[in-house]
């Protein structure tokens, strides 16, 4: 009798291991699973490389730690619920492609994400497409909840004219009325320039140059001269992310923190925890901070975030995640169903619980655009701080105060028939 | 008018910065004719180990000693992946290095993490040396010096040391450098390694005035490639001029149209190119 005995060659070697490689590309996004059949799906599109690496990060670490808190407490409808994270690299048609495959082949049941406004507008528009639910957790533009909103997007961060209103009046009565703009050449930066410029044409004041730096500029110096030249009583800086710490780094090796005051609109504590010391100043807005203690649950939430985070705070950014999860958890719960129209109408008006409003005054997503209303915390940059004291909140300003009313912010939201 | 002048003076000063992270890519095309892509990622690299050296040797010590560790890593590189594309179309490295560009991004954002690192700069250098020229810190002067005692310094290598020596015979002929009983292989990893040596010096500089994440090689390397096409590939003076001559035009356009300050350096890599597409002080033949 013959033993025909197969060896196991070189060639089924590497065409076993191709295979392989294959099959981890049609492998669904990276996820969090819980053991079941049928779970309920959240798709995020998140920046995870790239420039707003940092951002992303925060927020898909916040999201996650909803997720367990969900599925702790029974999940949607009995059902655990599964995040699947997917990668936008701040690039809005990518992002759109990744959308549509979470929609079309993972089977999400609703979308959340991004930290740029500009994916912000192109997954709002895919998603109305689709006829899926988006929820934008941290592009600014007001575009979004503004003229482009759509009944399928709500957003959880501010909107532009919220964060500049947030502190417009501090920088107004202390620091003078010659302001000079350093704006970020794309939809955010345009934004925040044209709210901040419209309230000081109102209050008096007076707008004297608005210096346009490309996205992802390395050398502001040339900016920097040309603002010294104008002798501006502030220097509204409104650049987010690599652009805000490589322009404050420079602005402060200039010495320009001695001749104006330094200030924008928002600030995150990433950014901040990546400048140097000398570089840790000016007066900006936060949308969170990890430092509330007069407010319950919040101490709970950095304890919790701490252990998953590797001993980092949360931010601002990890809030957006953190809330937004939750709250589609409660829309689909409150409605009872999973289907787009049912989550949308339990989601406007829904006011956040205290443990996951994790502030004051009791935010809610308004019905009428699909904004949150929750509030700004105006303050200044703590200049000998250390990791994680280095912002100072002067003011915790209500949304209701400050945001433009629907009309006002030119949203006209078409229901389909 | 003033305002032009310390354009052109400001836009100087960054140039002497293009020109350090141009000349370790002109070293690097001239011997090993390798279009290095990963030179961002290794600038970026030299950056992250001076910030992990800082705390045990103070800033200086780590300026002297990061680029070592950058070089060492290079050398790893170029022994595993780059010697085996030697004599090959020059594509293939160029798609290496590529990939190899992105694996280095990656790898600095996992073993840092995505956040961007504080790193500092001695307190004596942070200041403006002039109120007049308030845009002339003591840290940038710092730039400038380096930049030039690199040139002066590579210069003084290639034309008294017997390594450099071997280096210029061979980016003229190696074949012939081979056959008269010159280490070939040693000469090339040699080469590579000056060469990353003097990418980690560039990133360590970007450090200082730049926030430390893992994408800042990206934003860094085309302006170096746009230097040594303008200034003439295979020549480190033309990468000197080249840098410098990007510099003072992005410098001064950003003055008056900000939008174009990104699209003037490519506007006159096309002009160099259609006129004299060697570059400007390039050697004739290297890539026509």
């Amino acid at each position: 009798m013959n033993i025909i005995t197969r060896k196991i060659g070189r060639r089924s070697v590497l065409g076993g291991a191709a295979a392989v490689a294959a099959g981890s590309l049609v492998y669904p996004a990276r996820g969090t699973f819980a053991a079941s059949e049928s779970p309920v799906k959240f798709g995020m599109v998140d920046p995870q490389t790239g420039t707003y690496a940092a951002l992303g990060a925060s927020e898909i670490t916040g999201a996650k730690l909803a997720l367990d808190e969900i599925n702790k407490a029974g999940g949607v409808m009995g059902r655990p619920v599964e995040l699947l994270v997917e990668d936008s690299a701040a690039d809005p048609g990518l992002a759109v492609t990744k959308a549509r495959k979470l929609v079309g082949s993972d089977k999400v049941n609703f979308l959340m994400g991004s930290v740029s406004s500009a994916v912000s507008l192109s997954l709002s528009q895919a998603a109305e497409e689709l006829k899926t639910l988006y929820l934008d957790t941290g592009g600014h533009t007001d575009q979004v909840t503004g003229t482009e909103c759509r009944w399928t997007t709500f957003r959880t961060c501010s909107t532009t004219w919220m964060l500049t209103a947030g502190n417009f009046k501090t920088l107004f009565d202390k620091f003078g009325k010659d302001w000079y703009f350093l704006t970020p050449d794309y939809a955010y930066g345009h934004s925040l320039q044209k709210d901040y410029a419209t309230q000081l044409a109102k209050a008096g004041g007076k707008v004297l140059g608005n210096a346009l730096s490309p996205l992802g500029t390395t050398d502001f110096s040339s900016y920097l001269i040309k603002i010294r030249a104008a002798k501006p009583n502030v220097l509204v800086n409104l650049t987010a992310g690599n652009d805000l710490v490589n322009s404050m780094k420079q602005a402060v090796q200039f010495g320009m923190d001695k001749d104006m005051t330094i200030a924008g609109a928002l600030i995150e504590l990433e950014d901040l925890a990546a400048l140097p010391k000398e570089a840790r100043l000016g007066w900006w807005v936060m949308e969170w901070y990890w430092d509330q203690p007069n407010q319950p649950h919040v101490a709970d939430f950095v304890a919790t975030y701490k252990t998953m985070s590797g001993g980092k705070v949360p931010s601002g950014r990890s809030w957006f995640g953190y809330a937004s999860t939750h709250a589609l958890a409660l829309a689909a719960n409150k409605a009872k169903a999973l289907d787009t129209l049912s989550v949308v109408k339990a989601l406007e008006g829904l006011v956040l619980p205290p443990e996951v409003a994790l502030q004051p005054n009791e935010p809610f997503y308004r019905a009428a655009d699909h904004q949150m209303i929750a509030n700004e915390f105006p303050g200044y940059v703590l200049s000998n701080g250390a990791y994680p004291n280095l912002f100072h909140v002067a003011d915790i300003v209500p949304g209701k105060t400050i945001a433009l009313s629907p009309e006002a912010a030119g949203c006209k939201m078409t229901f389909p028939t | 008018m003033e305002l032009l002048l310390f354009g052109a003076f400001n836009g100087l000063i960054v140039g002497f910065f293009y020109a350090l992270m141009a000349l370790g890519l002109s070293l690097i095309l001239g011997l090993n004719n390798v279009i290095n892509f990963a030179h961002g990622g290794f600038m970026a690299l030299g950056g992250y180990l001076a910030f992990t050296l800082v705390p045990f040797v103070g800033f200086w010590g780590a300026l002297v000693l990061a680029p070592f560790g950058a070089a060492a890593l290079g050398l790893i590189a170029e022994r595993g992946l780059i010697r085996p594309l030697y004599g090959r179309d020059p594509l293939y490295s160029l798609l290496l290095t590529f990939g190899l560009a992105l694996i280095l991004e990656d790898m600095t954002r996992t073993i840092w993490g995505p956040q961007g690192l504080p790193f500092s700069i001695p307190d004596f250098l942070d200041h403006p040396l002039s109120n007049v020229y308030f845009f002339l810190t003591g840290y940038r002067l710092l730039v400038v010096i380096v930049a030039a005692v690199a040139t002066l310094g590579l210069f003084a290598v290639l034309r008294f040391t017997r390594l450099g020596v071997c280096i210029r015979a061979g980016n003229a002929d190696l074949e012939t450098v081979a056959s008269l009983g010159v280490n070939i292989y040693f000469l090339r990893a040699a080469n590579f390694a000056l060469g990353i040596l003097l990418a980690g010096l560039a990133g360590i500089l970007a450090g200082g005035q730049l926030g430390l994440t893992p994408t800042m090689g990206s934003s860094l390397i085309m302006p170096s490639f746009v230097a040594i096409i303008v200034g003439g590939a295979g020549s480190l003076i033309g990468s000197l001029l080249g840098g410098l001559i990007i510099g003072v035009a992005a410098g001064v356009v950003t003055m008056y149209a900000p939008a174009a300050s990104e699209v003037v350096i490519y506007l006159i890599m096309a002009l160099v190119l259609l006129i004299r597409p060697r570059g400007l002080l390039g050697q004739e033949g290297l890539f026509e």
